[in-house]
């Protein structure tokens, strides 16, 4: 049903199509190209020609295996900072949701404490204190992105808690954790996706900030954000080094929204 | 309606309180405490009864409760001592720049409006057509753009390959030697890159979010009444739906100040820009915890702020509010 309506929307399903393209690239990336960290000091800064056909950076590396590989940090780094925030924000969302008076109240206080930090600088707080790492740029972003999951887990919950299905299965003697696993659970999570599609669009967008100022993944795994970084060392000159990387990211982040957004749309009953 | 705004600063005092907590926790979590890595840094020398004596200066010798007490009692005063790098205090270092900030995200944010609003409305307006479908689409791909790669673009292009405008820096290098309409001028030329690195994605959000607040108040059933007695479609528009798609504005103004804050630190970063973002990020670099301490919780307690304003304009402009936490 969901589907049928998500289908109709051609620009979502040119979206999902592009993610799964770059998902198969990231995953086959060593097979694809050459050593993304092959250093050639001879052929440094070349613009895009047959052999290096997105040019090479500072280094003489390429930069077509540099973006390729760069994929593998990028979805890696949204999905994973996406589960994270996802396991924190719909545990915490449906002990508020299904308890209500103190656990709805305490859980509402930490919320309301994490949306006044301003996000990026949380970030840069925890990777910069722990060392920049593909670990910590994950922790930090699961750690500080998991508010909206906890809401909209918390407003489903309120919303089927007293539903006949969940009374039945109280009254059949099932423990607490069986009917907020086995039964609400299943039935709250669809909302719960709409935003992890739109979590993976924000850790990516922000893994490549990280990256950029310098306190991403570190060097030399490529990523898109530390190739940008070199871009700006150069910026007089190597404008494919600027380019290439930045299509990446705005492409991955874009579909990643629109799919979120047109997975609400087909949610939402009022958008017949 | 008083009784409203009292518990809502209540729970803001509360929030503070939280606030304070989490940075204190995060900080601490960190292996070794900030003494031992300065002193391994900068004075390798000291005897065991003199890193103790500094330690206990520092209440670093007491439990983790009474630290935080100690350290929560200036921070109340807003004070969160003194910089590591250059022994000034925190809290003139962050008043010093803060208003190079103030004035880039100022100007952004009232650009934002000025062009995101109208353009929101305008779209919702002409529901279901092909050009609020279009419009919706460029909003989310103008959100998508990473804002560090645009303003390397703009850079290129505008800096580089035209050379019209500077690259990054407030002021040029001759400024002091200008008369006074040419410093204006001159500074201005370098706000044009950064203002507009801010402005574009917060345009979309404002443009995204008053489409979606204007859609909601024609759906509902006062609009349907106005068409239904016979007022002209313009006229519902005008005088039923602007106005009240107007008011959840208000709340945007809680929530674009952290949004700006973060992208404060990108834009100051790449245009040498001298404001709270670029300081907060060398201190970062440089692992100066009193000034990170400092501008995170600063940041937080203007974000806490800007959030109870909004709320409280929003229960002066929307009674519904204030009859639904009074009952």
């Amino acid at each position: 049903m969901m589907w049928r309506r998500f289908r109709r929307s051609k620009l979502a399903l040119i979206a999902l199509f592009y993610i799964g393209v770059v998902v198969l690239i990231a995953i086959c990336a060593s097979l694809l190209t050459s050593d993304p960290n092959n250093v050639d000091l001879a052929s440094r800064l070349r613009p895009p020609d047959r052999t290096h056909r997105l040019g090479t950076d500072d280094l003489g590396r390429d930069v077509l295996a540099r973006v390729i590989h760069g994929a593998r940090v990028s979805l890696s780094v949204g999905f994973a900072a996406t589960a994270i925030s996802l396991i924190i924000g719909s545990f915490l969302g449906a002990l508020a949701g299904y308890y209500g008076g103190a656990a709805d109240w305490f859980v509402s206080r930490v919320i309301e404490v994490v949306l006044c930090f301003p996000f990026l600088l949380l970030v840069l707080a925890i990777v910069a204190l722990f060392g920049p790492s593909f670990l910590t740029v994950m922790i930090a972003l699961g750690l500080t992105s998991w508010t909206t999951e906890a809401r909209f887990m918390r407003g489903e919950f309120l919303r089927i808690r007293e539903m006949e299905f969940a009374q039945a299965a109280r009254a059949s003697g099932a423990r607490d954790a069986r009917i907020i696993f086995r039964h609400l659970l299943p039935n709250a999570i669809a909302p719960v996706l709409v935003s992890a599609s739109f979590g993976v669009a924000a850790a990516i967008l922000t893994e490549s900030a990280l990256s950029f100022l310098g306190l991403g993944v570190p060097p030399p795994t490529p990523t898109w954000g530390n190739i940008l970084s070199t871009a700006q060392q150069h910026i007089d000159y190597a404008w494919w080094l600027a380019l290439f990387p930045g299509v990446a990211i705005f492409l991955t982040v874009a579909a990643f929204n629109i799919i979120g957004d047109r997975v609400r749309d087909a949610l939402d009953p009022r958008s017949e | 309606m008083g009784s409203y705004i009292v518990r809502r600063l209540l729970y803001g005092v509360l929030t503070f309180f939280g606030i304070t907590l989490a940075v204190f926790i995060l900080v601490h979590s960190v292996p070794g405490d900030p003494i031992s890595f300065y002193i391994s840094q900068h004075m390798t020398h000291l005897s065991q009864p003199a890193l103790d004596a500094i330690r206990h200066e520092h209440h670093l010798d007491e439990p983790f409760i009474a630290q935080y007490l100690y350290w929560l009692r200036d921070a109340v005063f807003l004070n969160f001592g003194n910089s590591i790098l250059d022994h000034r205090r925190v809290t003139d270092r962050i008043l010093e720049k803060l208003p190079h900030t103030i004035e880039l995200n100022a100007i952004a944010f009232l650009l934002a409006a000025a062009i995101g609003v109208p353009i929101g409305l305008w779209s919702a307006a002409r529901s279901g057509r092909p050009v609020e479908r279009a419009s919706a689409v460029l909003f989310f791909l103008l959100y998508s753009l990473p804002s560090f790669w645009v303003a390397l673009l703009l850079m290129e292009f505008f800096s580089v390959k035209l050379g019209i405008l500077p690259l990054f820096g407030m002021t040029s290098d001759d400024y002091f030697e200008l008369s006074n309409a040419q410093k204006l001028l001159d500074h201005a030329r370098h706000l044009v890159l950064p203002v507009v690195t801010l402005a574009y994605a917060q345009m979309a959000i404002f443009a995204r979010f008053s489409k979606s607040a204007l859609t909601e108040v024609i759906r509902q059933d006062y609009i349907t009444t106005a068409r239904a007695k016979g007022v002209a479609p313009q006229r519902v528009l005008w005088r039923h739906a602007f106005r009240n798609a107007l008011i959840p504005l208000i709340t945007l103004l809680g929530l674009t100040i952290p949004y700006l804050i973060s992208g404060s630190i990108i834009v100051e970063d790449i245009f040498q820009w001298d404001g709270i973002g670029r300081l907060y990020f060398t201190s970062i670099l440089s692992r100066d915890y009193p000034t990170v301490l400092g501008l995170t919780v600063a940041t937080a307690v203007i974000t806490l702020i800007s959030g109870l304003l909004a709320d409280v304009l929003y229960a002066f402009a929307d009674p519904r509010i204030r009859f639904e936490a009074a009952r």
